[in-house]
C-alpha cells in the first residue's frame, strides 16, 4: 500500500470520528425542536445516498427521487395508521413500497437511457403531487394525513418523557442511517456492485461480460428508491403527519443537487453533501438577517434559499470539480 | 356524444396547442444543435414573462426586484412592446447561457449538461420567486378575451386570443423556416445540426451559430410564456407544468424534428382537453398524467418520435 492509498484510507474515519463526535455532542445542546431538526438532516443522507446509487453508480440520472420519499411516507403511515402494524415492520414495508414503485420506475429505464430517462423521471416529480391528492385514502388529498399511531420511546428510556422521546428517535435514526450507510458501502463494493459500475461505464461490455442488463438495471433502481423510501418512512417517524406540498418537483432536484454537489460514485458524497446543505442553510440564514446595504442586501436574502444556493452550486461545481466535494483534491478525472 | 360540445372543446384545447408547440419548438431548436434537453427552458421563459410584466407597469417599488429596479423605462409600456422587450430580453439571456455555461464545457457527457440545465432551472425559480413573491399575478390579456370576442362557428366559440396566438406563431414560424433557408446563419445552423465537426471543417462558426439557436429557442420560449402568462396565471412554477407538455410533445413529434414539435403540440394540447372530458378519473389537475404516460411510451417504442432521424445502434 503506497501513501497515496494510505491517505485515502485515513480521511473517511477522521471524518466518520468528527461526525460521530459532532451528532454525540447535539443533544446535550438543543430542545425537542432542535433535535426532531437534527435527526431530518441526518435522514436526508438517506434520498441523497438513493441518488447517488441511481446515478454515481448505476449511470441512471434521476431528477425524481422525491416521489419515492413519498411512497415510503404515505406507505409508511398507512401501514402504521390503517393496518395497525408495529413500527419498524411499517417502516420496512414502507421502505419496501417505495423500492417497488422503484422497480417500475426501472422498468422503462431499460431502454430510455441518459438524458431521456432525466426527462421521464422529472415528469414524474411534477405528476406526483396531483397523482396523489387522487388518492385521498392514503395521502388525506389535499390537506395531508396526520398519522395517530406515535414512535415514543420504551418506558425503561432514561430522561423526561418529551425529551426521551425526541433522543430516542435521533439515535434511532442515526442507527437506521448508518446501517444503511454501511450496507450501502458493502453492496457497491460487492460483485453486485462491480456489475452496476460496468453497466454504467458501458453496458455492452458489461452484458458481454455476463452482467444481465435488465435484473441489474431493476434492482439497482429498486435499492436507490428503497433508500430515499426509507428516508420518508422516518421523516413519519419523526413528525406524525405527511402531506403532498413536501414533495414539490423543486424538492427532488434540490435533492440530487446535493447528491451532485456532494459526489457521484463515492458514498463519502452523499454525507458531504447534506453537510454542505446544513451549512449552507446556516450561514445562509445568518445572511439574510443581515440587513441594509439596499440591492446587495436583496442578493444576502436570496442565499437562503436552498434552492438558489443548490443551483448555483450545481452550475459552478460543474466546471470547477465535476466530481463534487468528495472529489476536491482527487485525481480529476472524467466524472461520469 | 355532443358534437357541438366536442368542436368547442376542440378549440378550446387549440389555444394551450399554440403554446405547447411554440416551447416545444424551442426545445428542439437546442436538442438539434447541441443534443441537450434544456430542463430550464420553462423557468428562463417565465423569467421573461415576469420582465414583460414588469414593463407594463412601470416603476413600482413592490414588482421590480433586485437589480432590475433602475432599468425600468419610466412609462408603463403597451402590451406589445412589452412582449417584444421580453422577447428580446430572453434572445440575450439564451445566448449568454449558451456563452458563458454551455460552451465551455466542451464535450462533456451529458451528465455536465443536466447538471448545467438543473442548477439554472433551481436557481432562476428562487430568484423569481425572492423578487416577485409566489403569489400568483394577473397578466393582461394579449387579445380581446371578453365575453363575446369570438367567432362563431357552427355553434362553437373560437376565440380571438386562440386565433390571435396561431396567427403569431405561423408567423414566427415562417419568419424561421425564411432564416434557415434563405440565410447564411440559417444555412450555417443547418450544417452544424447535422455535423458539428464537419461543419467547423468548413469554416462555420460552431460556437456562434449555437448562440443564434440558444438565443432563437429562448426567444420562441418567451413568446410563450408571455401568450400563455395570462391564462395560467403569472407565478414562478408557472411553466414547470408546461415543460412537461411541451416535452411530451417534442418527444411526440421527434425530438430533433420541428415539423414534428408544431404537430407534437397540437396533439398534447388536444389530448390535454379531450382525455380529461372524457375520462372522469383523470381530473383536470391530472391531465398531465396522460401527456407523460405518452411521453414514455413514445420512448420505448419509437425512440425518433413521428417526424425525427432514426438512430440505428450497433450492438
Amino acid at each position: 500500500m503506497n501513501t497515496d492509498q494510505r491517505r485515502f484510507k485515513r480521511t473517511p474515519v477522521i471524518g466518520t470520528a468528527l461526525i460521530a463526535a459532532g451528532l454525540a455532542v447535539i443533544p446535550f445542546m438543543t430542545s425537542t425542536t432542535g433535535l426532531r431538526q437534527a435527526s431530518q438532516i441526518v435522514i436526508g443522507v438517506l434520498a441523497v445516498l438513493g441518488v447517488n446509487v441511481a446515478t454515481g453508480y448505476g449511470g441512471m440520472i434521476s431528477l425524481g427521487h422525491g416521489v419515492f420519499i413519498g411512497v415510503g411516507a404515505f406507505a409508511t403511515g398507512y401501514y402504521v395508521d390503517d393496518l395497525s402494524l408495529p413500527w419498524l415492520a411499517a417502516i420496512a414495508l414502507g421502505a419496501l413500497t417505495a423500492a417497488l414503485s422503484g422497480a417500475l420506475v426501472g422498468l422503462p429505464a431499460l431502454r430510455i437511457k441518459g438524458i431521456h430517462l432525466a426527462l421521464v423521471t422529472l415528469g414524474l416529480a411534477i405528476v406526483f403531487q396531483p397523482l396523489s391528492k387522487r388518492f385521498p385514502k392514503f395521502t388525506g388529498g389535499v390537506s395531508g394525513t396526520g398519522i395517530d399511531a406515535l414512535f415514543l420511546a420504551p418506558a425503561w428510556w432514561p430522561g423526561d418523557p418529551r425529551m426521551a422521546t425526541a433522543v430516542y428517535r435521533y439515535l434511532f435514526c442515526i442507527l437506521v442511517v448508518a446501517l444503511a450507510l454501511w450496507a450501502t458501502w458493502n453492496l457497491v463494493n460487492s460483485r453486485f456492485g462491480r456489475s452496476m459500475r460496468a453497466l454504467r461505464d458501458n453496458d455492452t461490455a458489461a452484458a458481454v461480460y455476463g452482467v444481465d442488463l435488465i435484473t441489474a438495471r431493476v434492482q439497482t433502481f429498486a435499492i436507490s428508491a428503497g433508500l430515499a423510501g426509507l428516508c420518508g418512512a422516518l421523516q413519519v417517524v419523526l413528525v406524525p403527519f405527511v402531506s403532498q406540498d413536501k414533495f414539490a418537483p423543486q424538492e427532488s432536484l434540490v435533492i440530487y443537487a446535493t447528491a451532485v454537489i456532494g459526489g457521484l460514485g463515492t458514498i463519502w458524497g452523499s454525507v458531504l453533501g447534506v453537510l454542505a446543505r446544513t451549512f449552507v442553510g446556516a450561514a445562509g440564514k445568518a445572511a439574510a438577517g443581515i440587513d441594509g446595504f439596499g440591492f446587495l442586501g436583496e442578493f444576502l436574502d436570496l442565499l437562503d434559499e436552498a434552492a438558489f444556493v443548490f443551483g448555483l452550486g450545481l452550475v459552478l461545481l460543474t466546471f470547477l470539480f465535476p466530481r463534487g466535494l468528495a472529489g476536491i483534491g482527487r485525481r480529476n478525472e472524467v466524472a461520469n | 356524444m355532443d358534437l357541438v360540445l366536442l368542436l368547442q372543446r376542440i378549440f378550446d384545447a387549440l389555444f394551450n396547442s399554440a403554446i405547447y408547440s411554440s416551447l416545444a419548438l424551442a426545445l428542439v431548436i437546442i436538442f438539434r444543435s447541441t443534443g441537450l434537453l434544456n430542463f430550464a427552458q420553462g423557468e428562463m421563459a417565465t423569467f421573461t414573462a415576469y420582465i414583460a410584466f414588469v414593463l407594463l407597469s412601470g416603476p413600482q417599488p413592490r414588482l421590480t426586484g433586485g437589480g432590475l429596479a433602475g432599468l425600468v423605462p419610466g412609462v408603463p409600456l403597451p402590451i406589445p412592446l412589452a412582449i417584444v422587450g421580453a422577447v428580446i430580453c430572453g434572445m440575450a439571456g439564451g445566448a449568454m447561457t449558451e456563452r458563458a455555461l454551455i460552451r465551455p464545457l466542451g464535450r462533456a457527457p451529458d451528465l455536465a449538461l443536466v447538471n448545467i440545465t438543473i442548477g439554472v432551472l433551481l436557481a432562476t425559480n428562487s430568484l423569481m420567486a425572492q423578487w416577485w413573491g409566489t403569489g400568483p399575478r394577473i397578466f393582461p390579456a394579449v387579445f380581446p378575451s371578453g365575453a363575446g370576442q369570438h367567432f362563431s362557428i357552427l355553434g362553437a366559440r373560437l376565440r380571438y386570443s386562440t386565433v390571435g396566438v396561431w396567427a403569431i406563431l405561423l408567423g414566427v414560424l415562417v419568419l424561421l423556416i425564411l432564416l434557415l433557408r434563405h440565410t447564411r446563419t440559417g444555412l450555417a445552423f443547418r450544417a452544424v445540426s447535422i455535423s458539428p465537426s464537419n461543419a467547423e471543417l468548413v469554416g462555420v462558426r460552431v460556437g456562434t451559430t449555437l448562440m443564434y439557436g440558444w438565443a432563437l429557442a429562448s426567444g420562441f420560449g418567451a413568446l410563450a410564456a408571455c401568450l400563455s402568462a395570462n391564462s395560467v396565471l403569472l407565478e414562478p412554477n408557472m411553466m414547470l407544468r408546461v415543460l412537461v407538455y411541451a416535452f411530451a410533445a417534442a418527444t411526440l413529434g421527434g425530438l430533433d424534428s420541428p415539423k414534428g414539435a408544431l404537430i407534437g403540440g397540437l396533439i398534447i394540447g388536444l389530448s390535454q382537453t379531450l382525455i380529461p372530458a372524457y375520462v372522469p378519473f383523470i381530473g383536470f389537475e391530472l391531465s398531465v398524467l396522460p401527456a407523460l404516460l405518452a411521453m414514455i411510451a413514445i420512448l420505448l417504442v419509437r425512440p425518433a418520435g413521428l417526424y425525427g432521424t432514426r438512430r440505428i445502434e450497433r450492438v
